[in-house]
């Protein structure tokens, strides 16, 4: 018996190890794989700068998904290309003038610091690295304009060879595909949130911004694994359309479910008993046919099933309210009456939108199916946090480089090289300072390595096999640090550092003076580039977070003001969008992020009601009460103070008691009313960040 | 067949194996999504192993020819 256990536990012990430690143990080895393929292609080659190649392999190998390797290859080509042809312009117009050529070269450097912030992902890394690619290519060159096409030639040669060596291993050995990561995620977001409803529905208190805001985070992370999967081949490509579509769709459901939650929370202060018991009742019953007897549903087999359920559940709603309705005690007051409207309606439009959302889910796992038009994220950015970003990159070219000229620094060059580096790369973590932290521990750890390296083990190592096998465990110990979520930055910080101390190139050639002057100018870079990410904080200041409130209120003023009706898909990406580059999403802890996180969830439950308001306004023949109710409400998310949100209130409620319904379907009706009455609910609601922000503003 | 060894691209003379290499590489692609759409993967064990033959061998014929 006791063998028996022994063996079930020794069973166990393996099945967790291949889950957790195994996919770590298989990407050192194949980052290990490729780094000395990459070397051995360019000592073959006869290239000056192995390093280069295996600098770039490192680069690139950093995530673990092949699509993902892919990607940041291909951007990293285009980045590297657009770079080098600047700087071959550069030293062809300036190569005798230093000062112009670096004052262009810092506005090169700001403009690409600057474009990498606006765009998302990998596409940001390419403007990353047409930056710093003017370093490493266009500063040597510039000191000797004669071999300037050689060094670009050369350059260019190592880095496609690092990059086609990094694909090459991620594809073929143990390949991690993208199409099952993002189906992974997706499957278990449905089954979180349907759990989520479940709970929620049973236990009416129960907190739930941190799940939604695991799930603003899980939008991005999907979209960016969606736009990275267009090169992984076969079946990835087919279910992008899909995805995106599902993303839409769960963005949509996740927004009416708080708004839906937002308004019980009032009703339970402020309303009648009964009104909300009735719609508590049906809330349950929405929450069991949402989950397989209360469990989420966990294959899209199940799901399918779950659409079955839902869709019974949906044709029964209306009826049901309709008696509900009845049974309510005869002397509640209109106000009274009109909650309960307003609490079907949201009841409504969520079982709709949960419906579409899990019909695409269980629509996955078909091979064809039509897809509706995808939609497409847009860009949304504030314009001073970007310029600023620009300038903080410029600035640290511009420091670095009259350190260089004005004291004659031998190691100038490498030192503006990794200040560059560090101060564009990391501009777009949620917090710079903290990343740089972590880099400068992995550039400690690296640099003592390479010493120990260079002078200790290089010099005994004949042959390429005795070389391979002393930078081997530096380039171990850096991939598996990389490969831990928590240590990846000094992981990144200890490969890169380590790799561009090697002391070989086609020949061994360190030596200490020199190394010692190289590592002293990096460090000294790195702590440079802190120290500029901790003056010009763009992302964990209080200033930044207020601009970041103050974009979020902007959208429900367009969509209060704006002549077109907005599409609610650009109020969700937008708002979403504007917290996910913040960076808030991923600090729920902090309080002031806190901040941050309520506006977006008070935004969209207030611009989803304008929107589907003014949808329903078009019909109306005389929409004047309306129209001001709108503008009151814009004027109050413009400058939030208790006068304002006065106005508003006193102006949605006259138009809520001006509303001729002799025009339109008593459908139509029914929406405007119970729009009108959520949005003035919402800003009766003292106990949400509107409010409290008014109140700071008055007093 | 005498093919020249390397190529004057805006006068810089680049080996005619590099633009076999990309040659190589774009017919590659372009296979790969014929074959992709037809579904000839799903019968093949290593996909991948397979993409990255099928670029040697045409990468090697082309080298072939040129020398």
């Amino acid at each position: 018996m006791s063998r028996l256990q022994a063996l079930a536990y020794l069973r166990m012990g393996w099945r967790d190890w291949l889950e957790q430690d195994a996919p770590s143990f298989g990407y050192v080895f194949k980052v290990l794989l490729a780094c000395l393929l990459a070397m051995w292609l360019s000592l073959r080659l006869e290239l000056d700068q192995p390093r280069t190649a295996m600098l770039t392999v490192a680069i690139v190998m950093q995530s673990q998904h092949a699509g993902m390797v892919f990607a940041k290859s291909l951007y990293r080509l285009v980045g590297t290309t657009a770079g080098i042809f600047a700087s071959l312009l550069l030293v062809a117009l300036f190569a005798q003038e230093r000062s112009l050529f670096l004052l262009c070269m810092t506005i090169w450097i700001g403009l690409c610091t600057a474009g990498s912030m606006v765009y998302r992902n990998h596409q940001s890394y390419a403007f990353v690295l047409a930056g710093y690619t003017l370093c490493i290519v266009g500063l040597p060159a510039a000191v000797s304009p004669e071999q300037a096409f050689d060094i670009a030639t050369s350059r260019i040669s190592e880095i496609l060879i690092g990059l086609l060596c990094a694909t090459v291993v991620s594809d073929l050995v143990f390949p991690k595909r993208l199409g099952s990561v993002m189906l992974g995620a997706v499957r278990r977001r449905y089954r979180d949130f349907t759990a989520l409803l479940h709970s929620a529905s049973n236990s009416p208190s129960l907190p739930l911004e941190p799940m939604l805001l695991h799930f603003v985070g899980d939008i991005f992370s999907l979209e960016s694994f969606r736009a990275s999967s267009a090169l992984e081949s076969d079946e990835s490509r087919a279910h992008r359309l899909r995805l995106g579509q599902i993303n839409a769709e769960f963005m949509e459901v996740s927004t009416t479910f708080h708004a839906f939650e937002q308004l019980l929370r009032r009703q339970k202060k402020n309303g009648r008993r009964e009104v909300r018991d009735e719609i508590l009742i049906l809330y349950r019953e929405l929450g069991a046919a949402s989950t397989l007897d209360g469990e989420a549903a966990h294959t899209e087999r199940e799901a399918s099933s779950v659409t079955a359920r839902l869709s019974q559940f949906r044709s029964s709603l209306e009826p049901k309210l309709a008696s509900a309705m009845k049974s309510l005690p005869p002397d509640l007051e209109p106000s009274e009456r009109l909650d309960f409207e307003t609490g079907g309606e949201l009841l409504q439009r969520l079982v709709d939108e949960l419906l579409a959302y899990t019909r695409t889910y269980a629509s996955l796992s078909k091979k064809r199916g039509d897809a509706s038009p995808s939609f497409s994220l847009g860009v949304h950015f504030d314009p001073l946090a970007v310029g600023l970003a620009g300038a903080r990159g410029a600035l640290a070219l511009a420091i670095m480089s009259s350190i260089w000229i004005f004291t004659e620094w031998g190691s100038g060059i490498e030192a503006i090289t990794l200040c560059v580096v560090t101060s564009t790369l990391f501009a777009t973590t949620p917090s710079p300072t903290k990343t740089i932290r972590q880099f400068f521990t992995g550039a400690l750890i690296g640099t003592m390595l390479a010493y120990f390296c260079n002078f200790h083990v290089l010099p005994h190592a004949q042959g390429f096999l005795m070389l391979a096998l002393a930078i081997s465990p530096g380039i171990m110990l850096a991939a598996w640090l990389t490969s831990k979520p928590e240590t990846a930055v000094t992981g990144a910080g200890m490969a890169i550092v380590f790799l561009m101390h090697a002391g070989f190139g086609s020949a061994y050639h360190a030596n200490p003076d020199s190394f010692l002057n190289d590592a002293i100018a990096d460090l000294l870079a790195i702590l440079l580039s802190g120290v500029l990410y901790g003056l010009i904080d763009l992302s964990t200041s209080r200033w930044s977070r207020l601009r970041t409130v103050s974009a979020l209120r902007k959208l429900v003023v367009e969509a209060c003001r704006e002549p077109l009706t907005l599409r609610r898909a650009n109020l969700e990406i937008g708002a979403r969008d504007l917290v996910q580059r913040s960076g808030s999403a991923r600090r729920i802890g902090e309080p002031e992020d806190r901040l941050v996180i309520e506006w977006l969830l008070s935004v969209l439950e207030i611009g989803h009601a304008v929107i589907a308001l003014r949808k329903e306004m078009k019909a109306l023949d005389s929409s004047e009460p309306l129209n001001k109710a709108l503008e009151a409400v814009a004027q109050y998310f413009e400058s939030p103070s208790g006068q304002t949100r006065e106005a508003a209130m006193l102006a949605v409620h006259a138009a809520g008691s001006a509303l001729d319904a002799s025009s339109i379907s008593p459908r139509s009706h029914l929406e405007i009313k119970t729009m009108i009455h959520f949005i003035h609910s919402a800003l009766q609601d003292d106990h949400s960040i509107r409010a409290a922000a008014a109140a700071t503003e008055a007093g | 067949m005498n093919m020249p060894r390397e190529i004057a691209l805006l006068d810089a003379l680049v080996p005619a194996l590099v633009m076999a290499f990309l040659a190589a590489g774009v017919i590659t692609l372009i296979l790969d999504r014929i074959l992709a759409s037809r579904g000839i993967y799903r019968h093949l064990w290593y996909p991948a192993l397979f993409r990255i033959a099928l670029f040697a061998c045409l990468f090697s014929a082309f080298g072939l020819i040129i020398y």
